[in-house]
């Protein structure tokens, strides 16, 4: 970052070509990546879009001396689980490389439980060492709200907020810090820390996927893994969409990829008890109607194996 | 022609008295699959006119293991099966008609363990003067790992040299003492001190510095010390100057080594002149008293320089290993001594790999495993100054000691201006790679910025401004690198 | 006086930036980078006292940066070295060390000699600021 910041006056250019900085630099090439390979999230990809020409023009300012700090480049990312926040956060970790507003573009993925200790002495040692991972990228912390708990005073959360603080204004160089969470949580959250709120300069929320969007994800995940469906299961998994959508724990894309692993599974036993003779390809990589009608979200609701749902889908977040 | 000659199968033959063909007698196999356990060699032969090459090869393992000139039936109370040598391959050297290479396998049971004298008693004892040869080099040598295992090897090594040194990612710096006879002790000792203080790690008596009456081995050893810690608390380093204990019988030698040992010295010295078992003895008082262990090759190139006879530097290196010296003189490619980089390439990884692939661009014919047997620290001295430090540090690397004896000594400004025009030189060099710039096109920029802040660097650098010593190796690998190992 | 330990003691003093660049080094070659303090710089003083473990799962220099700068402000009177330790089999020790900061005065070391029987003699190499207790030195 320091190549184009320190530029002497004689050696400042005189015009910048943004185009060509936008060809050069791939952001063009991962913006075209971020439309191609996921669906809908139109809002989200505008405000992306925006973000990256705010930073291609910072830094033609900056080569042309007209500004010389380091904008502020934390973010939150805000929405319900499953809309794509931590893959956009890989993509994100990725433009701000090649940007060259961090130098090695990796990302780090932490909840509450890897910042914050167990016992006095414990936090400031332990939010350092994933501050220290994470310099050169971009440190995410999922539902960051779990941070502040102020119903309890002696909570070591706080120890935490205070590095990462301090280390948020401090190495801008060296790190992007992105904060993911629900909303309305999300807002409370910086309501009551302030220091956040005016640490972070770009605020991006991500929005349900509708039911044809989700259709379209649930499609391209099996394709991905060499399945599909049969026409029959199209009609049975456009339905499946609408009806998890009213049912507890939807978590959007999260949900669908759940319902597509249970799927394969029971393809599997299916194909097992049943096939007399020899399956071929096709029986193998089809999903038929049986395989997803057997969801109890088609019984009306998930209710009876909501803890497992409910442990399977936390343990897939901290992922 | 390979398939033609057999060895003789009918024992009353073999055995008959007279005087037969050595590839009949079993030291020529051309279908031998060389074991794991054997030690191999490979000699470049020049036969004689009319003498044929597998005959040739046939005679130096005959000569060089069991056979004399005639057949004796006394060979037949042993396993003589498996103490013959065996020739199992011969090739054309490329672009050298007359010359061949030829390989040999040993048993191990040929060899006494521990022992570079046995060993080289048979492999180079008498076959040299052998007269069906008009000349007769050992190009290289395969230790099985079995046979390594029986020396000490290194009796300190580069890691462990280092951290006595206190001394981590960077060359070391050397100068040995000019003029190389004639000073006081009292005058020599002024040198080590201006050279250690102005940044050198170490200085070096010369190999002939021994006790003389210009100057006794006390004396210098007295001063040197004093010198060393002077320069130590002038520094906050650990410093040392080889204090070269060669003399004329052991005890005079373990005598000068205790007596460097009671002063404190760091390492001491000897000459290759001193033979083989002398430097495992010394080898084996180094490892016993911490200290480290310098050999200069003195006398190496009446044997190793030419291309067709002699004992190839690679070999002796190894053997050196074995023996279990720390520091040895390698060749430095840039200076004044002889040294082919593709060739000295192959020295310095003998000295500081664990496992030597073979690579004929380099001059190494067999896969060497050395079974973490310490390395040994390469020297490079004669003819190079501050000016070539970028060379240096790519040809050479980073495990080396750069001596500079006269690009100190003979500095305008005094030898401390010297020593510190090459510390600077070599610390900006080393931190100028490491942030990733070119040095090797970007070498003398780098210098000059560094001079800049450094006025002993930048009187170095106009006195020896474009010194080289550009002449043609009597000693390049018979083989050219392919494209795509070539740099 | 000025203490020579480390590859860069010769140079100017090094900078963050410098302090970085040469840290990315280590890392990239796979090493892991500490960050270590003394007030007594004697040669043969190997241990150091330790600002945390190496850093073994740092991508980014930053890091180390970072350290140099927490251990300054508590240790910022005293020597500072960073060191880069290479776990690979046959070497298993420091590749790298060098001084990062240094007292502002630096009162260096005195030989001490001991005559002893014939003209031998033995030498011992002390800190001036050594003689101090710990904690007063610079």
């Amino acid at each position: 970052m320091t190549d184009d910041r320190t530029l002497p006056t004689s050696k400042r250019p005189e015009t910048v070509d943004l185009a060509a900085s936008f060809e050069q630099s791939g952001v063009r090439e991962i913006l075209a990546e971020l439309d191609d390979s996921m669906i809908g999230l139109a809002p989200v990809k505008q405000r992306i879009k925006e973000t990256a020409a705010l930073l291609l023009v910072d830094k033609a300012r900056r080569q042309m001396g007209l500004a010389t700090e380091t904008p502020t480049l934390h973010m939150s990312f805000t929405g319900n689980p499953g809309t794509g926040k931590t893959t956009v956060a890989l993509k994100m970790a990725d433009l701000l490389r090649r940007l060259g507003y961090v130098r090695k573009g990796h990302l780090v993925t932490v909840t509450r439980d890897d910042l914050v200790g167990q016992y006095i002495g414990h936090t400031a040692p332990k939010t350092k060492e994933v501050l220290k991972k994470a310099m050169g990228g971009v440190l995410f912390i999922d539902e960051a709200y779990y941070l502040y708990r102020p119903e309890n005073e002696r909570d070591y959360g706080q120890e935490a907020i205070e590095i990462l603080l301090q280390v948020m204004e401090n190495n801008r160089d060296d790190l992007v810090v992105i904060l993911a969470g629900y909303g309305d949580r999300m807002d409370r959250f910086f309501e009551a820390n302030p220091g956040f709120r005016s640490r972070i300069a770009h605020h991006i929320e991500f929005p349900d996927y509708s039911d044809d969007e989700l259709f379209d994800i649930s499609e391209i995940m099996l394709n991905e893994q060499n399945y599909a469906f049969d026409p029959a299961a199209r009609e049975a998994m456009a339905e499946y969409v609408s009806l998890r959508r009213d049912q507890s724990h939807f978590a959007n894309a999260r949900s669908i990829r759940n319902a597509l692993d249970r799927a394969r599974l029971r393809q599997a036993n299916r194909l097992f008890n049943e096939a007399g003779g020899p399956v071929d390809a096709k029986m193998l990589s089809t999903i038929t109607e049986a395989d997803l009608r057997v969801s109890r979200v088609f019984q009306g609701g998930l209710d009876s194996d909501s803890k497992d749902q409910a442990r399977q889908s936390a343990q897939r977040g901290a992922q | 022609m390979k398939d033609e000659v057999r060895t003789e199968t009918d024992l009353k033959k073999r055995y008959s008295a007279g005087v037969m063909k050595y590839a009949n007698m079993g030291y020529w196999e051309p279908d031998y699959q060389p074991k794991d356990t054997d030690v191999l060699t490979m000699f470049r032969i020049t036969p004689q006119d009319g003498v044929d090459a597998i005959e040739a090869a046939a005679a130096v393992a005959g000569e060089s293991s069991t056979a004399t000139w005639t057949v004796v039936w006394t060979d037949r109370l042993t396993a003589c099966e498996k103490y013959r040598a065996k020739a199992y391959r011969v090739d054309p050297v490329p672009n050298s008609p007359g010359e061949y290479f030829a390989y040999i396998a040993y048993d191990l049971d040929l060899f006494e363990p521990g022992s570079i004298s046995n060993l080289t008693a048979s492999i180079i004892g008498n076959v040299f003067g052998f007269k069906p040869l008009k000349a007769l080099r050992l190009e290289d040598m395969r230790f099985p790992v079995a046979y390594v295992k029986t020396f000490q090897g290194p009796a300190t090594g580069i890691v462990v040299e280092r951290e006595r040194l206190n001394a981590y990612g960077r060359p070391l710096l050397g100068a040995t003492v000019k003029p190389k006879l004639g000073l006081s002790g009292r005058n020599y000792g002024r040198v080590v001190y201006e050279a250690l203080a102005g940044g050198l790690d170490f200085t070096k008596d010369d190999e002939n510095i021994n006790s003389q009456p210009f100057m006794h081995w006390r004396d210098r050893f007295l001063y040197c010390m004093e010198a060393v810690n002077r320069a130590s608390a002038a520094t906050g380093e650990v410093k040392g100057t080889y204090l070269n204990v060669t003399a004329g019988t052991m005890e005079e030698m373990y005598e000068r080594a205790e007596f460097a040992k009671s002063l404190g010295s760091v390492i001491i010295m000897i000459d290759l002149v001193i033979g083989y078992t002398a430097i495992q003895s010394m080898a084996k008082w180094a490892r016993a008293n911490d200290m480290i262990l310098h050999l200069h090759r003195a006398g190496h190139s009446t044997y190793t320089r030419q291309r067709s006879h002699g004992v190839s530097f690679r070999v002796i290196a190894k053997w050196m290993r074995l023996a279990g010296v720390d520091h040895l003189h390698a060749g430095t490619v840039v200076g004044k001594l002889e040294g082919d980089p593709a060739t000295t390439k192959g020295y310095y990884d003998i000295f500081r790999e664990e496992y030597n692939p073979t690579a004929l661009e380099n001059g190494i014919f067999f896969d060497q495993d050395w079974a973490s047997l310490n390395k040994m620290m390469p020297v490079a001295s004669g003819g190079i100054h501050a000016g070539q430090m970028h060379q240096l540090l790519t040809y050479l690397g980073e495990d080396v000691v750069l001596q500079f004896g006269g690009g100190t000594i003979g500095h305008p400004h005094g030898i401390q201006a010297g020593a510190t025009a090459n510390r600077v030189a070599l610390e900006a060099m080393v931190f100028a790679r490491n942030s990733g710039r070119d040095i090797w096109n970007e070498g003398e920029d780098i210098l000059r910025d560094a001079a800049r802040t450094c006025t002993p660097l930048k009187q170095a650098l106009d006195t020896w401004k474009g010194v080289t010593f550009d002449y043609a190796s009597t000693d390049a690998p018979d083989f050219a690198p392919t494209p795509e190992v070539s740099m | 006086m000025k203490l020579r330990q480390g590859q860069f003691s010769f140079l100017p003093d090094l900078t963050d930036d410098d302090i970085r660049t040469q840290a990315q080094y280590a890392i990239d070659n796979g090493w892991a980078v500490s960050v270590e303090y003394t007030d007594d710089p004697h040669p043969r003083n190997v241990y150091w006292e330790m600002w945390g473990h190496p850093m073994f799962d740092n991508k980014d220099a930053a890091a180390v940066v970072f350290e140099v700068n927490e251990c300054r402000k508590e240790h910022g009177s005293k020597y500072i070295r960073v060191l880069a330790f290479d776990a690979t089999h046959g070497w298993e020790s420091i590749r790298m060390m060098f001084i990062v900061n240094r007292p502002t005065e630096e009162p260096g070391f005195r030989v001490v000699r001991q005559e002893v029987e014939g003209r031998n003699m033995r030498y011992t190499i002390e800190s001036y600021a050594a003689r101090e207790p710990e904690g007063a030195r610079y």
